[in-house]
């Protein structure tokens, strides 16, 4: 019988015993896939959403995050400018504001309102109904949860109080037609959104700063890519702030995001100290107890290092079976912990804190294995010692 | 009265210091720590601000203090570059040229009560009596903080993880310890203890160690916290507390902890007390 | 391997002592004798005179603190844990008072769990198992755990499990220790029998009975060989 099979027969041998072991082990185990997951989750998320859009670049007044800091003068021409780049595919002009529209409820819903500028670029939503808005027209695209909420769909009349800059203003409202129905990437589940042309924007804005955005959104030739792209439109406007995705993800990352890392991480080291824990003392404790056969075992001949494998083995079955059963916990677990988690406002719909990659099981079966080997080396320190002279008359005694 | 200024992210680019000296006349602000330590500023240096992107209507002003920013977890991983001025300083920076005096507004009023209990009733007054104007106790507005609600329950639910792992851990141990005393326990019923006696003493064995555990496991929370909060706060420079074992999430534990432990015990040792005591009394 | 004069084991002035924080303790003091083929030996002796330290020297499991030990004319004192280890696995056959059997395995898993680690073919350890079950008169129990077997039996499997690897030296430590009278003469017997059949026996016994049955009796106080009798 080899040392796996005989620590699988050690282990039937206590069913209660083992099979509690395995369950510890899965519990942490799903907790510590769910810590990998999370540790890169949020950012690969983000950095996926922002690929999605067909943009590879911002570019905005200042190191703020477009929509926090100043708005971009002569917007349009800029992004004119930049669409002709060589190393530049397209380039759109985007404006943020806020919208209550006059439908659904007795004061109207409050939603964000966009204004896009530019020439020949997709817009950076996806018409499910109707059609996009025409430059020039009074014309909105609105998302699901506002034509939930005002009950218009694609062909509705509406009218719209906006509300620009942060500043409290009192502007009249202004009728827009609704020409469709989009899905806006960066909408929370509960997100109200409406868009239209810059220029109708900065009409219902007032009229002022018709020619101002908060981003210039660039896509870049696929043969040169973003870094070239960057390095163009800096050169073109050194006045202005480039960043590229990779950078906005880097942004993020040392950003809110930090938190889910070192909460990870944190949760990482507590949940393998359990593990190591749970496994040195269930190992201990059953070869203390089998202390005379171990030592019977090497009185018939068998050698030190065949009892160490004994042992080593059990570790590896008993972390080896937890481990198994934690995929399926840890997935179910992350699903929670992610729908959780997506509650927190501001979050994109589309955007999950727990992702799964290939390098997180590879990292889960690695601090796995590491712990069958560090939980076995106190009990295999035991028997590799083991005085079998002494420990065969103290059976006798005891 | 202070106002904090969102110039920061933008004045800082055009922050400049100037040649120290003592000029009383003019106005004076005090500045973040990060401030003064990004831009290497001190007291008594005079500074220029301005409210927009092209540097236009700058201001001198001279820094009369340093002052440590009130953490703000949803500002966590930022740094802290803020400019505190007077009010009226604030507005003069920041008003449109055309805009006539006297018609800026602020986003907030902080408001401090004689009695801090009548905030509720405070709150419904103002609200009743200003439309459009809404008022808060701050003390609510900290709960309401839907980022804050969220990450509560995230943290519940890995709480009830480990307690499901730790639970399981327990049953573990307890069944192994119980084990070892297998053949004690069943020279005992041979000698004609009833059950329930022998229950009642591995039931007080288990109380002991609970309580015992317990109380490590607060002094371990206690250690860590300390480690935490220190590791954290050097980390994002901030005073901000992330961890706090307050009595009430001291009490929980404890009474989570004690009965798991006795009852792990408990289960651990019906199982084996319903054996025939020759059974176990025999190796 | 190379026999000396027949000698299975030759022990020349072996001592054995343990430092203890109270003082020293010497367990065997200054012990000569030679173990050949096919003898039938019995240690006896008061309690805490040496007995089972003496048998543990003579079968590799403890080394001698002073002396030279010769196993078929290899000194054991030189030789690593895992050479002691082989020697005992293949050459030593050990039973215990408390007979170790491992309760998760059968009667022929414990059989075969000596010749398993000796890389004995899987035919040839399972047909020699089935062998040695009828040798002890086990035939019908090769599926039975030691929880389902009597005191007696436990010791038959055990003794089984000694002659697995068909040891020239069979060491067998109080085997009728735990044992009733009838039980234990059923064992005696089976020890005689596998004497006869030519393996060397050398039995530790409180049991003046079974001492009588050897041919050389070896008397033992405070860890020196008292005295040497032979039975008729």
């Amino acid at each position: 019988m080899n040392a796996m099979g005989f620590a699988w027969r050690s282990l039937v041998r206590q069913p209660a015993r083992a099979s509690l072991g395995v369950l510890g082990v899965a519990a942490v185990g799903a907790l510590l896939f769910d810590m990998l997951l999370l540790s890169q989750g949020l950012v690969i998320s983000m950095r996926d959403l922002l690929e999605r859009t067909g943009f590879d670049l911002r570019v905005t007044a200042t190191d703020a995050l477009p929509g926090q800091g100043p708005l971009i003068p002569n917007a349009v021409e800029r992004t004119q400018a930049i669409s002709q780049l060589p190393s530049v595919h397209s380039a759109i002009a985007l404006r943020f504001a806020n919208a209550v529209v006059l439908a659904g409820a007795p004061r109207g819903v409050y939603t964000t309102f966009q204004g896009v500028a530019g020439t020949g670029a997709a817009h950076p939503w996806t018409i499910l109904r109707g059609r996009d808005v025409t430059a020039g027209r009074p014309e909105i695209v609105i998302n699901e949860n506002t034509a939930t909420r005002t009950r218009l769909d694609a062909g509705s009349r509406v009218m719209l109080r906006a509300s620009c800059n942060g500043q409290e203003q009192a502007l009249p409202p202004v009728p827009f037609t609704v020409s469709g129905i989009a899905q806006f990437p960066f909408d929370s589940p509960n997100g109200t959104t409406i868009a239209t042309s810059l220029q109708m924007l900065a009409a219902a804005c007032g009229g002022n700063e018709t020619n101002e955005a908060d981003v210039i959104m660039v896509a870049s030739q696929e043969r040169a890519g973003p870094a070239a792209a960057v390095s163009d439109v800096a050169k073109l406007l050194p006045d202005l702030h480039v960043l590229s995705n990779a950078e906005a993800v880097n942004r993020f990352e040392r950003g809110g995001f930090t938190y889910f890392r070192q909460i990870s991480t944190v949760l990482t080291a507590v949940t393998l100290s359990f593990a190591v824990l749970l496994i040195t003392v269930l190992l201990t404790v059953s070869i203390n107890q089998r202390l005379g056969e171990i030592a019977a075992l090497r009185a018939l001949g068998f050698s030190r290092w065949r009892v160490v494998a004994d042992v080593f083995c059990e570790s590896v079955l008993i972390v080896g079976g937890g481990g198994l059963l934690s995929l399926p916990v840890g997935a179910l677990l992350a699903i929670g912990l992610d729908h959780i988690l997506k509650r927190i406002p501001g979050i994109p719909a589309d955007v999950h804190f727990f992702v799964f990659q290939p390098s997180a099981l590879q990292i889960h079966l690695l601090l796995l294995s590491a712990t069958a080997i560090v939980a076995a080396l106190y009990p295999i320190r035991i028997v590799s010692r083991l005085p079998i002279a002494a420990t065969l008359r103290d059976e006798v005694v005891g | 009265m202070w106002v904090r200024c969102v110039l920061a992210l933008i004045g800082a680019a055009l922050i400049a210091p100037a040649t120290v000296h003592a000029d009383d006349t003019l106005p004076s602000v005090l500045i973040s720590r990060q401030l003064s330590e990004g831009e290497h500023l001190a007291v008594g240096d005079v500074i220029r601000l301005s409210a927009s992107d092209n540097g236009s209507n700058v201001q001198s002003f001279r820094i009369a203090g340093i002052y440590e920013p009130t953490p703000d977890p949803a500002r966590l991983g930022a740094v802290i570059r803020e400019v505190q001025l007077h009010l009226p300083d604030l507005l003069g920076l920041t008003r449109e040229p055309s805009a006539p005096s006297g018609s800026e507004y602020v986003q907030t009023i902080n408001v401090a009560l004689v009695d801090p209990n009548d905030a509720d009733a405070f709150s419904r007054d103002v609200r009743a009596r200003m439309p459009g104007i809404d008022a808060q106790p701050a003390s609510g507005a900290a709960e309401s903080t839907g980022p804050f609600i969220v990450l509560r329950r995230f943290h519940l639910a890995i709480a009830i993880v480990t307690i499901v792992a730790s639970t399981v851990f327990l049953l573990a141990l307890t069944i192994m310890l119980v084990d070892e005393r297998r053949a004690a326990v069943g020279v005992l019923r041979l000698i004609g203890l009833p059950i329930r006696r022998i229950l009642l003493q591995l039931f007080l064995e288990g109380l002991l160690i609970a309580v015992v555990g317990s109380v490590f496991g607060l002094a371990l929370s206690l250690l860590s916290e300390g480690i935490i909060n220190r590791f954290f706060q050097w980390r994002y420079d901030t005073t901000l507390v992330f961890v706090r074992v307050t009595p009430q999430v001291a009490a929980v534990c404890v009474a989570i902890a004690i009965p798991l432990g006795v009852s792990a015990t408990v289960v651990a040792s019906w199982a084996l007390l319903r054996r025939n005591g020759l059974r176990l009394a025999r190796r | 391997m190379s026999t000396t004069n027949g000698h299975i084991v030759e022990a020349r002035n072996i001592s054995r002592v343990f430092p203890m924080p109270a003082g020293a303790v010497t367990a065997v003091a200054d012990v000569s004798l030679e173990i050949r083929r096919g003898d039938h030996i019995a240690i006896r002796g008061p309690s805490g005179c040496g007995k089972s330290t003496l048998l543990h020297m003579l079968g590799c499991v403890e080394a001698p603190t002073a002396g030279t030990l010769l196993f078929r004319g290899d000194d054991v004192t030189q030789l690593s844990d895992r050479q002691r280890s082989l020697l005992r696995l293949r050459q030593i056959g050990f039973v215990f008072q408390r007979f170790f059997l491992l309760p998760m395995l059968t009667a022929a898993e414990n059989i075969e769990l000596p010749q398993s680690e000796a890389n004995v073919p899987k035919t040839e350890r399972r047909q020699r198992t089935q062998e040695l079950l009828e040798y002890v008169g086990l035939g019908a129990r090769a599926a039975h755990r030691p929880s389902e077997l009597s005191g007696g039996e436990m010791q038959r499997v055990a003794i089984a499990r000694a002659l697995a690897n068909k040891p020239g030296l069979l060491l067998a430590d109080e085997p009728t220790g735990e044992l009733d009278r009838a039980t234990g003469e059923q064992i005696a017997s089976l020890l005689d029998r596998v004497n006869a059949d030519g393996t060397a026996l050398v039995i530790v016994t409180h049991d003046p009975a079974l001492a009588e049955r050897s041919t050389r009796i070896l008397s033992m106080r405070d860890g020196r060989i008292e005295s040497e009798s032979t039975s008729a």
